[in-house]
């Protein structure tokens, strides 16, 4: 197993976009290769070593056999394991925006809060958050018509707006509340949500969500049975029907 | 700057694969010149490449941008020393067409349609696309004022609308779309074929494709006629393709060229009467160009992945829209056009997307006569023009073509000839496809060569044609064909194995034909009305003013002709 450790030199003022901090980028590379791997703070191009120090085994591993520890504080950074495939990337403090996108496998783990677009458009793999998400948690960036395809999230504090929007597979898993539009456009994903929120599955064509709290549903959802799951009950929803849609909506019935 | 030991194609000038040394001074062809040398020795040089028909700049193609926030994000590259940033790939920004054109070895492209109203804003757009000379072609199929003068039989007067229209929208030639098709639509309708009657003009297609074919020749514009049938994209189109061919096989052109250039001719070659029974009919359309002389094609050819398409005929998309439930924009330019844009994704393994990309090449193939058929996919609509390289290797190596077609739904043997077919292209063909026909197509007499007084424009590409086998190194031409060794445009080295070295602004050629004043009077009358009634816009602000061309070419064309003729 190769461990490397990074830290930052010293607060950003200016965000700093490092889709190189990814264990595919490291494995093949030396320690000093890896030093001289590019970043952009800004409209500026700086290497790794320029703005994080670098420690850890300096010999090449595999990707399966490469961990990278960020200590310190990375709301700044940007695109922190975008495209991993394998590996472990371990983020001790807060993490900045996109981190995780267009995973394919590894695990992505995440000790405070994270920012906007967490693991959009991902493919497969396991992102957790031991803090909160930000907004578009497991999204379609702007434009996409498909946001996470496949994989796992958990969060185990809240999420913000538009978690899992265009979502075409995988599933997420929130345990506190979730903000506004949960699964809106959801075309085949799963969502759990363990607390409350607001107009879930809007125009969702497939796929499920569970709302374990209260939620405010779309008047476009037909009301169906009572249904129970692991003894507690739900109440069923299927839509969204001004889009033809198949989806299954489940709310908490009896919490409040 | 001297140009040393090449291997020339300049088929214009009946040069193919000599070694010569090629001079340019002052930024044009010349016999004998100093300066800069440059080595090409035993490689590929051509002309300039010119594309014919590509919608690089305008509204459309910026309500594509706009739609698809998802494209631009691919293909970014950020600036350099010399270069923008660059952004997209089916919908680049402006900066990014200009390097990439150039990067090929691409010198020209002209924009294929842009309605009079909306003239301002393609010229702006073409205006920031570098390096490349330019042009566009002025939208005026279901243009009221067209439609009224076809209606009442007054070809002078439509002569001098289509020569007011030019001088208005700066454009380059007459581009027709669906003709009535358009105007159907802006009442949700369409035309069928072209014997329809157009709703509220009493005239049909046909009567507009040939009138406005007839006051194209009166003008003796550079350019014939370039038309988009109707039907477009329809299957069973290619016999509304054939009978409006034959409306204009007797009309005699006014300059050495075609009398009509089809547009994208792949998406009018469609047997079958459903998608279901949807087969190509591209030997029957061949076969007609074969065998007659008044008309020219460009392929249209489609690739499989990521597009955008986007036309003026409004129609067609609605249908796309409905078939892919994908975004989908529609537009309607008050008196004279309508326009949509829908994303597109051809998969390879959907039949009709691969009869389809098979029929752009049988296509090319079948017709016998290079000088007749123009190398395009229509960008961004059959596949963004970056991908030319492609196209190229498939119409010059049949393995290619072989491989190709096995990852293909497995009926498309059975509803296309491809398979059979054995021609594989030399640089000669090639040369004519993507630089001497483009030009002479267009009627650009200095583009599309390398004769002296021609632009110093060249491409040199890091292929030795007397070593290298395009059929089977496909993978290697393909590769050389992206990024040209020397892309040198009016005698400046712009590109240099896909690094942009200078970006010069590039000249927007536009057509400034004379007529009759009595005509313009008589004309006058008629669009002081329709503006004081219909347009949002005065007519003092509907031309395109000077300022927006600061690198134009004027050709003229027109009066002294039409008085020889008269």
């Amino acid at each position: 197993m190769r461990t490397i450790t990074i830290a930052p030199k010293n607060a950003f003022r200016i965000s700093v976009e490092a889709e190189n901090i990814s264990t595919d980028k490291f494995a093949p590379l030396t320690l000093s290769q890896i030093n001289s791997l590019v970043v952009w703070q800004g409209n500026r191009q700086k290497t790794l070593s320029d703005l994080f120090t670098v420690e850890g085994d300096d010999a090449p591993a595999t990707t399966e056999e490469t961990t990278i520890k960020l200590i310190g504080d990375y709301s700044q950074v940007k695109r922190i394991g975008e495209g991993m495939t394998a590996g472990v990337v371990e983020v001790q403090g807060n993490v900045g925006m996109h981190a995780g996108n267009n995973m394919k496998g590894g695990l992505l783990s995440i000790a405070g809060n994270a920012d906007d677009w967490l693991a959009r458009e991902m493919r497969g793999g396991k992102v957790i958050v031991m803090g909160n998400a930000g907004n578009y948690l497991g999204g379609g960036y702007r434009g996409e018509k498909c946001g996470m395809r496949g994989g796992e999230i958990e969060v185990r504090g809240n999420a913000g707006a538009y978690l899992g929007e265009h979502l075409c597979g995988g599933s997420i898993r929130i345990l506190g509340d979730a903000g506004d539009f949960p699964g809106a456009a959801n075309q085949g994903g799963t969502i759990f949500i363990g607390g409350s929120t607001y107009l879930p599955g809007a125009e969702m064509s497939k796929g499920t969500i569970t709302v374990k709290g209260e939620a405010k549903v779309l008047p476009s959802f037909l009301k169906t049975e009572i249904v129970q799951v692991d003894g507690l009950a739900f109440q069923k929803y299927t839509g969204d029907n001004v889009d033809n849609g198949k989806g299954e909506l489940m709310v908490g019935v009896g919490s409040s | 700057m001297i140009i040393k030991g090449g291997i020339v194609y300049d088929p214009a000038n009946g040069i193919y694969g000599d070694e010569m040394d090629l001079f340019i001074d002052k930024g044009r062809m010349v016999e004998a010149a100093k300066g800069e040398e440059i080595d090409a020795r035993g490689l590929l040089v051509m002309p300039g490449g010119v594309d014919a028909h590509s919608h690089i700049a305008g509204k459309k193609v910026n309500t594509g941008r706009i739609m698809r926030p998802d494209d631009a994000r691919i293909g970014t590259e950020p600036r350099t020393a010399v270069c923008r940033p660059s952004t997209g790939y089916t919908v680049p920004n402006c900066y990014a067409m200009g390097y990439r054109y150039a990067r090929m070895g691409y010198t020209t492209a002209f924009e294929a349609a842009t309605p009079i109203l909306e003239a301002r804003h393609t010229h702006e757009e073409l205006e920031e696309i570098p390096i490349i000379d330019k042009g566009a072609l002025t939208l005026f199929g279901n243009n009221w004022q067209v439609m009224e003068c076809v209606r009442d039989k007054d070809l002078t007067k439509l002569a001098a609308y289509v020569a007011w229209g030019l001088r208005a929208a700066k454009g380059y030639g007459v581009k027709i779309v669906n003709p009535g098709g358009g105007e159907a639509w802006g009442f949700g309708g369409n035309v069928k074929s072209q014997n329809d009657i157009v709703p509220n003009f009493d005239v049909t297609p046909a009567e507009i494709i040939v009138g406005l074919a007839k006051a194209n020749e009166m003008l003796n514009l550079p350019h014939s006629i370039h038309l988009h049938f109707n039907n477009l994209g329809k299957p069973g189109n290619y016999t509304t393709a054939i009978e409006t061919l034959d409306l204009l096989k007797d009309l005699k052109p006014s300059r050495m060229r075609q009398v009509v250039h089809v547009a994208h001719m792949q998406f009018s070659a469609y047997g079958g009467t459903s998608w279901r029974d949807f087969e190509s009919k591209a030997p029957a359309i061949a076969d007609y160009f074969n065998c007659h002389n008044h008309a020219t094609m460009d392929m249209g050819q489609l690739l499989f992945g990521s597009a955008t398409t986007m036309t003026a005929d409004a129609p067609l998309e609605y249908g796309n829209a409905r078939l892919t439930h994908n975004k989908w924009s529609n537009h309607d330019i008050e008196l004279e056009e309508s326009s949509g844009v829908v994303p597109m994704v051809y998969n390879r393994k959907m039949l009709v997307n691969a009869v389809q990309w098979a029929i752009g090449l049988e296509l090319a193939l079948l017709v016998k006569d290079p000088w007749k058929v123009l190398m395009t996919t229509d960008h961004p609509n059959g596949s963004p023009f970056v991908n030319y390289p492609e196209v190229i290797t498939l119409l010059m190596s049949k393995p290619k073509r072989d491989l190709e077609m096995a990852t293909l739904h497995e009926q498309v043997p059975k509803r296309t000839t491809l398979a059979g077919m054995e021609r594989e292209m030399d640089w000669t063909d090639i040369a004519i496809m993507t630089r001497a026909a483009p030009a002479r197509v267009l009627g650009l007499e200095d583009k599309g060569h390398l004769g002296p007084g021609a632009d110093g424009d060249v491409s040199i590409y890091d292929l030795r044609p007397e070593e290298v086998d395009t059929s089977l190194d496909h993978v290697l031409v393909k590769k050389a064909l992206a990024n040209a060794k020397y892309t040198i445009k009016g005698g400046v080295v712009v590109s240099k194995e896909g690094q942009i070295l200078a970006t010069p602004p590039g000249r927007t050629f536009w057509v400034d034909a004379a007529v009759p004043q009595a005509d313009t009077d008589r004309l006058m009358v008629d669009l002081e009305e329709k503006f004081a009634k219909y347009y949002s816009i005065q007519i003092a602000n509907y031309a395109v003013q000077d300022a927006y061309l600061p690198h134009a070419q004027i050709i003229r064309a027109g009066l002294p002709v039409l008085s020889e003729v008269a």
